[in-house]
């Protein structure tokens, strides 16, 4: 029978800070810089399909296809211990930033792209009718749009790649699952450490759920009660 | 003066345009009528090079050219001097109705941010929209969207303005509040080509009837002559379903 005693108490509070440093100095540094690098690849793997450009889009289909066909494991497997071999070495912490922004493009180029496409043809062909340019209506009309539809599924990758950084942990980066089973091996407590592990996981998770229902609420073009022009207007009519 | 003579235009062997000679003077409101499937959607987007015909002389003012010789740069000139209505609207959604008008006068014609707001309020209040003007196009009315655009159409002062099938997709009780606008803009003489299913809008506000059927121009004349005395049996025969169904 599993209790929580005086003892386990102790284990628990005193690793909790030795979780939460990792967590915030490793697995959160991984996921935002994977982030940004991960979305700018994925916009660039994105365009270069949606303009149409020969070759460069054959090679982004390929790559798609490659990332998103092999386990993430794999691919930082290879970076880390593979790659090597042909003489590129990366630390762990790199080779885990390069795998992830890797296999996190292939993704967001799909959802990016995907978001663009969605955007009505009227909405371009109104663009062309008040005279803008191409890049104009990308700029204005298409992108604004498009990061609204975006989002929620960007987002979600995003809380995807918190999880995703305990992998890590496989190529001697020292980020919270790899102190977890530190600590649970010391102990002799794997459940505990585990499941307090995962609480931490559990909250940061939903903190961001709830951050991603905000900023979705405050993503929706709406109009606010203060119209300064109406009154404006209403001004220069009674002026006149 | 805008007109395209013999005019083509095919979706892979699907042949629309049979060459149609079309002409309209400034100042003259055309409707184009015809059953769907006629053409006179295609039409109006051959006119406004939302579709590349496949051939045809274009003409506008002083240019007189083979429509598919047109550059890309002369497409853009001639497009400030149009205004389009489309039948969805089209609102640019992320912006609100006043930007909605700003954005070509600001971006394209680099006019300063509160020349073109004064411009577009002035608009915005022809068409009844002012109050509305810092909405999002999402919390507002079909009718309500559609006067904005045609606000919009209105921005560069244009040559000809063109509305396609500008009701159709709005719902039976706010249909009125677009056609009034029109209305009043037909009266300020301004030149207008409208595909649209309204007869009573063609009756009583065009000064010129097309009637198309099958890619080809059939009948056109007076609206008066062409409703109260179609000459070809394909107007009588539109016109006949047309009344039974409104009756």
């Amino acid at each position: 029978m599993f209790v929580i005693n005086e003892r386990l108490w102790q284990i628990l509070i005193s690793s909790l800070p030795k979780l939460l440093i990792p967590f915030l100095t490793i697995s959160l540094k991984i996921t935002v810089l994977t982030f940004i690098f991960g979305t700018l690849l994925a916009m660039l793997i994105a365009i270069v399909q949606i303009a149409e450009v020969p070759i460069l889009k054959q090679l982004a289909r390929a790559y798609i296809w490659i990332f998103r066909s092999t386990p993430l494991l794999l691919q930082l497997w290879i970076i880390f211990f593979g790659l090597p071999t042909l003489g590129f070495k990366f630390s762990g912490f790199t080779a885990a930033v390069i795998a992830y922004s890797m296999n996190e493009a292939a993704y967001n180029a799909e959802i990016i792209r995907s978001s663009i496409l969605a955007v009505p043809e009227g909405q371009i062909e109104a663009g062309y009718m008040v005279g803008m340019n191409y890049f104009q209506i990308m700029t204005r009309v298409v992108l604004p749009q498009a990061a609204r539809i975006a989002f929620p599924p960007m987002f979600n990758s995003l809380i995807a790649l918190v999880k995703d950084t305990s992998l890590a942990s496989s190529v001697t980066v020292i980020e919270m699952m790899a102190v977890a089973r530190q600590i649970a091996a010391r102990y002799y407590e794997p459940f505990a450490l585990y499941c307090e592990t995962g609480l931490i996981y559990l909250v940061v998770c939903t903190l961001l759920t709830k951050l991603q229902s905000y900023l979705e609420g405050r993503l929706v073009w709406k109009s606010t009660d203060n119209h300064p022009s109406i009154t404006s207007g209403n001004k220069a009519q009674e002026a006149a | 003066m805008l007109g395209v003579r013999n005019l083509h235009k095919s979706f892979g062997s699907n042949e629309v345009l049979k060459g149609v000679d079309f002409t309209i003077n400034d100042g003259e409101v055309v409707a184009v009528i015809g059953p769907s499937g006629s053409g006179k959607t295609t039409f109006l987007r051959c006119l406004s090079f939302l579709e590349k015909a496949n051939s045809g002389e274009y003409i506008f003012d002083d240019l007189d050219k083979d429509i598919t010789k047109i550059t890309r740069k002369e497409i853009k000139a001639l497009r400030m001097k149009m205004g389009f209505v489309f039948q969805n609207f089209n609102l640019f959604r992320n912006m609100t109705a006043i930007k909605n008008v700003t954005e070509g006068l600001t971006v394209v014609r680099k006019i300063p941010e509160d020349q073109a707001r004064v411009k577009a309020e002035t608009l915005l209040d022809k068409v009844g929209m002012l109050d509305h003007a810092n909405y999002y196009p999402d919390e507002l009315s079909g009718g309500q969207q559609q006067r904005a655009a045609i606000a919009r159409a209105l921005a560069n002062d244009p040559e000809v303005v063109m509305f396609d099938e500008p009701t159709s997709a709005l719902d039976p009780e706010l249909i009125g509040e677009v056609l009034s606008v029109m209305t009043k803009l037909a009266e300020e003489g301004t030149t207008m080509i409208v595909v649209t299913h309204e007869m009573n809008f063609a009756a009583d506000v065009a000064d010129r009837i097309v009637f198309m059927e099958n890619g080809r121009v059939v009948e056109e004349g007076p609206s008066e002559e062409v409703l109260k005395n179609p000459k070809e049996e394909a107007t009588k025969r539109f016109l006949r379903r047309i009344l039974e169904h409104d009756e």
